[in-house]
Formats: C-alpha cells, structure tokens, sequence
C-alpha cells in the first residue's frame, strides 16, 4: 500500500479543464497543457463558446473605434486594430469589425445580434479544431471534448468533424482500461441555456448513459458538466429576480444538480469531473468517488485545471488542481 | 438564444447573449455594510480608542483622520488585486500565484489561521466588556458580571465566542450574511440613539447622571465623575490640537480598528469591467471613511457631553487600575446612563452588541477559506476541506475550533501567556504587507493577467496604480512594523511574544516543506499548481 502511495509512475495521467468560454488564451493553453503536465488524456469539459461581442467601429475610413472593460479606445491603423482584437479574443469575446449604421441595427434587433453571434461563435471552434488537428498531429496525447450547457447543438458537429479531438457528450469513449461518460445537460439556470432540463429529464438522461458503462467503477469516470447538488463544488452567489447579486455577493447557496449528485452516488465512479460554476474551484468526496470542479479564470487569460494520477485503486488519490 | 446589448451589462459597449453566470452589478450599499462590520467601530474602534491616553499628547481624532484617509491605499491596493484576480482566494492565492507558493503558504496560515485562534480570547474580552458585564450590570445580575471579570467569565466568553463564529459558519453564507445584515441595521438603530443622546445632554446632564448609576449600580459614592477624574487624570489630553509628532505615533495603535475594510473580497459575475473595481474602492474606501467620519463625530460628542478629560480620565484609570468603577469605561454604558430607565440603557446597550454578533463569524470566517485554498492547492491534506453533506466545513472548523480552546484556556488562567499573543495584529499586517508587495510588483510578475484587466489603464505619474496605492500601503504597514517592534508604548516589542509568533512562522514552514515533499513523493510537484502553461 506505502508503495502504491509513493509510486512515481501513474497508470494514466488525465488534464482536466472546463469553461472557458471563447478564451483563445485558453484554448491555446490547453491545447498545450499535455505536453506541459506530461499527461496522455486532455479532458475539456463543456462551455467553450463567448458569451459576449465585442463591435469594433469604423467612424470614418481607417478610423476606429471601440470600448473594452469600459476603456474606450481609439485605431488609426490596421496593426492597433489586430492587436485590439487579439486582446480582445484572449478574453474569450468575440470581436467583430463594423459602422455606425450597422451597429444601430445591431442595437434594435435581436435577431440579427443573435445571428452574429452563431457566426462568431461558430466560426471560432471551427479554427479551434483546426489549431487542435495541427498541433496534436503526432503525439499521443487523446483530446475528449464536451459542450456545456452554454454551447449550442451545432458545435458538437463541428468537434465531431475534427481529426484529433474526440466528441465525448453523450457516449461512453475509452482509452486504456478505463471509459469515461460526458454530458455538458445541466439543471435548469435563471439563464435558459441550450442544454438545460428538469431534473427528472437529466436524472433519465444520466441514468441511459451510465447504464451503458462496463468498467468497473474503479476504472470509470463521469464527466458531467454540472456538479452535484450540494457539494462545494456548487457553491454560487445568490441572485434577486433582476439577477444582481444579494448581499454583495456574500450570500452563496448550492445550485448543482440533484441528479448528478444521484448519479454519482449509485455508480461511485473513480473520478467525476464538473465545472459549470466558475467560483466553485476545489474538490470533495461523494462516497468513493473524488469529484473535481477546477472552476474557471477564462478572463484572466488562467487555464484552471486538474491533472490527476488514474492507478485504478478503489479511490483517486494523487491529483493537483492547477492554475496554468 | 436571447442577447443584450450594452445597456445594462455594466460592461461598456458590447453585446451580451444570456449564457450562465452573466450577473448585473452589486449593491455597492451591500459591500458598504460588510465592510463597515470589519472596521467596527463599537467592537474594535471604542476598544482601541481607550489605550489613547498613553500617548496623550497625540490627537486621537486626527490620528483617525489621517490614518483613514491614508488607509484608502489599502482599500485601492485590495480592489485592484480583487480586479486582477477575482475569485482569487484572497491574500493566499494573490501571494502565492505572484510571489510564490511557499511565501504565500507561511504568511497567509500565519497570518489568516494560526493567529486568528489567538484572536478568539480579544473578541472575547470585547463580548465581557461590553455586553456580558454591562447588560448583566444593568439587570441587576452583579454575580454574573464579576465572574466575567474574572478568569473563568474570560475562558467561558472565549467558548462562546469560538462556538458562535463555528455555529454562524456552520448555517453557511446566505443565513450568515442575512443575520449581519440584520445585525448591522440594529447596530446602526443603536449606535444612532447613542449619538443623539450625546447630542441632547450636555455635560451637567452626564455628570449627574454618572454620579447618580455610579452609586446605584456600582455603589461608588460620593461624587464618582470627579473621582475618576482624579484618580485618571492625564496631562496634555489634545482633543483638537495637531502636535503632528504624538498624532502619528498614535497610529500604529488604532490600526487595530481600522486595518479591515478588506476583509473579505466579495464574488461577482463576468464580463465585468472598471465599475466593479470602483465598486469594490466605494464599498471599502467609502466603509472606512464613513467610519472614521462616524467616530470622530463620537469622539466629539464625547468631548461635549462626557468632557474629554473625563473620558481620557476614566480610560487611564482603568489600565492603571486605581478608578472609582472597577469596569471598563464602555462609552455605551456611560450614554445609556442617560436614560433613566434600566429597560431603555439595556436596550441600548444590546441594539449596540449587535456591533458584537454580527462580526463575531469573522474570527474564523476567512480562516476556514484559507484552509480550503491551501487544501485545493494540495498542500494541507485533502481532509482539511471535507465538508458535510450541508455544506458545514467541520474539519476547516475544528482546525480553527479546537486549538482556540487550550489557548483561551492559557489566556485566561496563564499567568504570561497574554503576554504572548501581544502580536496578533502584527502578524496580519505582516501577510497584508506581503499581500501589498504582491500587488506592487504584479504588473511585472504577471504581466499577462495584469494587462487583462480592467485596471491596467490606471497610471499615476506613469506607473501602475496598483503598484503606487501598493507601495504607499506597504510603506504604512512597514512604518506601523517598525513603532510596534521598537517602541515601549504599543506593549508590543516583547521578546517572549516576538519568539512565539516565530514559532508560529516556524510551524507553517514545516507544514509546506514536509507536504511540498510527501507530494513530490508521490508524485505531484506542487509546482504544477503555480506553473504557466505556455500558450504557443
């Protein structure tokens, strides 16, 4: 047993990181992160997509302007605007170049933001696959992606068209001895996301899926993005019917799921995998299964993650949550 | 899929779709009120004001001024790094990502979890002085109020203190923020009664009244007010007078009320920008100012009604122990003297030990998340951050819980061991100075984070702000250092205690040197936990 504690050598080696909302620093990071943690598994949990746009207007020719974390900014040449949308990007917003009439469309009709906003959401995982394909070729390093709740159903099929990216939502994938179980459905949010539903829904849902695992559970791991209810990892600041935080956002109250909490506690899988809620960063024990929600600092340009030493015992032991 | 446009995202000119997490802003009231809780002015601020006689020519309503307006560093230096970092963790996480793992680890355990056990016995003289001892007065109870005068009341107070903070942690955030703000509105209720009745009496009417509750509650005869006077009396008391020298020297002593307006840094939601960083300086800044405000006004109603000598009087002759009263001169008590009523001065005195209950938690509020940070880290086992299936952190509790018992107990009945715990504020203002050089050199540590941020475009004089507001704070802190390691007045500079805090400093180290080790051993170089990954 002392020797198991203290062996150097990990079966497989798993980099977990979630919600990291169109940042391409990120991305980049993680595309990075196996050869970084020498870890054969990459693991990115759901949310990928931005959750803002960011317009940047032409005033007059070869006059720009826009305003990013309120800082209004000024572009007279074609490098100052890259460089703008390259910071921009980092963030994980989604910069898109315009005029004045445009943006006054913009502003009066939903529609057409929305389309923009598929458009650049899109377009970004497809070049983000692209960059994974060329990166990844010739290593051996597996990379299993899962959209969140927040992604919308078209970037599965966009994942699923990639050569070195695996799309893992709602299937049972395998490497080594182990199978891994993903879905990015969470509980119903005050924001009516893409993939959200009742508990009873996800309680169904989760219970096919899990149904079709082989492994024993020391060898299987849940990668659902949402945590489970009442576990730490689901900790978020409450919010009032206008969606501002009450008590200075000091009032904090569990909202994972009930289900995926279920779900783990009848399967007690070796590892479950969360993100979802972004402040929540730190991991619990439910039964025997070590659950890990990283949390995110997508705007910060931080690769929160988790790698974590798979030896196939009874109970996870040797992991580090990391802020790459 | 549904988008904002700019309008209410509080973000500037951008759009927003509706994806999880997207709040609008904080009530920056709300961050006002927990700030002001931790520069408590009736806890902290009344307590520390009645050491003053013993730099007597300083004046304690421009120290308070002075050191208010300057301690808005403080408030710029936490707002930033908050800015930079959100959802950070705090001091740990902020040292510990930009200075390094190690110095992040000793300092912030030091500073935020061992000696916050030390801290327990100080609330609890506080909870003597001025609720046990003067509601138990009032009511008649005299047997009750001596024995929390004496050793056994201090070592129950301190159970009681430790075993509130645990249980108003254990009802979790959301009750325990709703409890302070309840806490906080009847304080205010309080602390406004009081000022009016200092504001409506003058200081015939208090000596009366003094002299009269002296005889009735503390059957001190004769005429009390002019006997405290006598016995108290202190030379060159300067209530207005700027002697600039004695002022500054009285600043290092009432840090113990004012050095907090950052404890605790609030979450928020995304895709914010500049205004929650000016959010953050209002609640803070704006707590410590309206604060200071607050008590210099009380400090002057002092003065008109109680008679400033009266009020240095009664406070010197109490630390030399040779008063007509043989309790501590709680100015609440004194206004409640006002009324004639037992009923209206127990009231009062209870709207105001609201101050009291809704700070309490804070004893091991940030403790418990330090635990957890440094347990997320891997560098305290993974068992320090098990939490129960409500969501009550009982091991983080009992690590704070436990080793607060045996000393409260050395604290009460120790004949020296008071003596030790003289450095607990120095041991904060050490990690809040490491926390302070952390944020004046982040923009070149983490250059890459900084100029993410929504602060990076504030410059003074073409330098970071942060790094300016950092280093004035770091130059406050060092000064305070400084007189507190060096001068007899502040009780500090004693050997014993300056060895056992390094004892203290000692026992962290140990901690993350053997748990740096044992996970190098078993393979996870902690050094994951702070490494970049590259992004090309």
């Amino acid at each position: 047993m002392i020797s198991k504690l203290f062996s150097q050598e990990p079966e497989t080696r798993v980099f977990f990181a979630t919600d990291i909302h169109g940042s391409e620093t990120c991305w980049r990071k993680f595309l990075n992160s196996g050869k970084h943690y020498e870890a054969k598994i990459m693991i990115l949990g759901g949310d990928m997509t931005g959750k803002a746009l960011v317009p940047i207007v032409e005033e007059a020719p070869g006059r720009w302007h826009a305003t990013l974390l309120e800082n209004r900014r000024e572009f007279e040449s074609e490098d100052e605007v890259k460089e703008f949308e390259d910071s921009v990007k980092r963030r994980g917003y989604y910069p898109f170049r315009t005029d004045p009439d445009e943006m006054s469309e913009l502003e009066s009709d939903e529609d057409l933001r929305n389309e923009l906003f598929y458009k650049e959401m899109l377009g970004t995982i497809e070049r983000w696959m692209q960059m994974a394909d060329e990166k990844l070729d010739g290593t051996e390093i597996e990379c299993f992606v899962s959209p969140g709740n927040d992604d919308q159903f078209e970037v599965d099929e966009i994942i699923s068209s990639a050569k070195r990216v695996r799309l893992a939502e709602g299937k049972v994938v395998e490497f080594g001895d182990y199978q891994m179980v993903s879905t990015g459905w969470s509980n119903r949010t005050p924001w009516d996301t893409y993939r959200e539903e009742d508990e009873e829904d996800l309680a169904a849902r989760l219970k096919k899926m899990t149904g079709q695992v082989t492994a024993p559970p020391e060898k299987t791991i849940y990668n659902f993005h949402c945590p489970p209810y009442k576990s730490g990892l689901d900790d978020a600041p409450e919010i009032d019917e206008n969606m501002r935080p009450k008590h200075g956002g000091r009032s904090i109250v569990p909202v994972g799921s009930k289900a995926v909490r279920e779900a783990i506690e009848e399967g007690q899988p070796a590892l479950a995998l969360h993100g979802h809620i972004h402040e929540a960063k730190g991991n619990t024990r439910i039964g025997r299964t070590l659950c890990i929600n990283p949390g995110s600092s997508y705007e910060q340009g931080q690769l929160l993650g988790a790698v974590v030493n798979l030896d196939g015992g009874k109970k996870v032991k040797r992991f580090v949550l990391t802020s790459g | 899929m549904a988008s904002n446009s700019t309008a209410d995202s509080g973000a500037g000119d951008l759009f927003q779709r509706k994806a999880t997490g997207l709040l609008r802003g904080w009530s920056v009231l709300d961050g006002f009120i927990y700030a002001s809780f931790a520069i408590n002015l009736i806890t902290l601020g009344l307590y520390i004001f009645s050491f003053a006689p013993f730099i007597p020519d300083g004046s304690l309503v421009y120290a308070i001024i002075l050191s208010g307006l300057y301690l808005v560093f403080q408030a710029v230096t936490y707002a930033s790094l908050i800015a930079v970092m959100p959802r950070a963790g705090g001091d740990y996480v902020w040292m510990s990502r930009v200075l390094g793992g190690g110095i992040g680890f000793v300092l912030a355990v030091t500073g935020w979890w061992f000696i916050l056990w030390h801290w327990v016995p100080i609330y609890a003289n506080i909870l003597n002085i001025e609720v046990f001892v003067p509601l138990a007065t009032i009511a008649g109870f005299d047997g009750v109020a001596n024995f929390f005068g004496a050793p056994g009341g201090m070592f129950t107070a301190s159970m009681v203190v430790a075993i509130l903070a645990s249980i108003l942690i254990s009802l979790g955030m959301r009750t325990y923020a709703r409890i302070q703000k309840f806490c906080f509105y009847g304080g205010v209720i309080g602390l406004v009664i009081m000022l009016a009745l200092l504001l409506f009496n003058s200081n015939a009417d208090f000596v009366g009244a003094f002299n009269s509750q002296a005889q009735d509650v503390y059957g001190a005869g004769g005429d009390a007010y002019q006997r405290t006077l006598d016995a108290g009396s202190v030379k060159g008391t300067n209530l207005g007078a700027l002697a600039f020298g004695p002022t500054l020297l009285l600043i290092p002593m009432i840090v113990f009320f004012n050095l907090w307006s950052n404890w605790g840094a609030t979450l928020y939601g995304e895709v914010r920008g500049a205004s929650d960083f000016r959010k953050n300086i209002y609640a803070m800044g704006g707590a410590l100012i309206v604060t200071s405000a607050v008590a210099v006004i009380m400090l002057l109603l002092f003065a008109k009604t109680f008679g400033w000598d009266f009020y240095y009087a009664a406070n010197n002759a109490y630390w030399g122990g040779n008063g007509p009263l043989s309790v501590w001169p709680y100015p609440g008590l004194f206004a409640a003297f006002l009324f004639d009523s037992p009923i209206l001065q127990f009231i009062l005195v209870a709207l105001l030990a609201l101050w009291f209950f809704g700070w309490v938690g804070s004893v091991f509020l940030s403790s418990t998340r330090v635990v957890f940070a440094t347990a997320f880290d891997r560098v305290l086992p993974e068992w320090v951050a098990k939490t129960s299936r409500n969501g009550v952190p009982y091991y983080a509790l009992m690590l704070m819980l436990l080793p607060s018992i045996p000393i409260s107990y050395l604290y009460a009945y120790g004949e020296n061991f008071a003596t030790y715990t003289l450095d607990a504020t120095l041991v904060i203002a050490t990690t809040f100075l490491g926390s302070a050089i952390a944020a004046a050199v982040l923009p070149w540590r983490k250059p890459e984070i900084y100029n993410a941020s929504p602060i990076a475009r504030y410059n003074v004089l073409g330098l970071p702000l942060i790094t300016v507001a950092a280093s004035m704070f770091s130059i406050f802190l060092v000064f305070c250092l400084y007189k507190w390691l060096t001068d007899d007045t502040y009780g500090i500079n004693n050997g014993q205690s300056l060895i056992y805090m390094m004892i203290l400093y000692v026992v962290a180290l140990v901690l993350y040197v053997g748990f740096r080790l044992l996970r190098r051993a078993q393979g996870m170089d902690l050094n994951m936990v702070y490494d970049e990954i590259p992004e090309d």
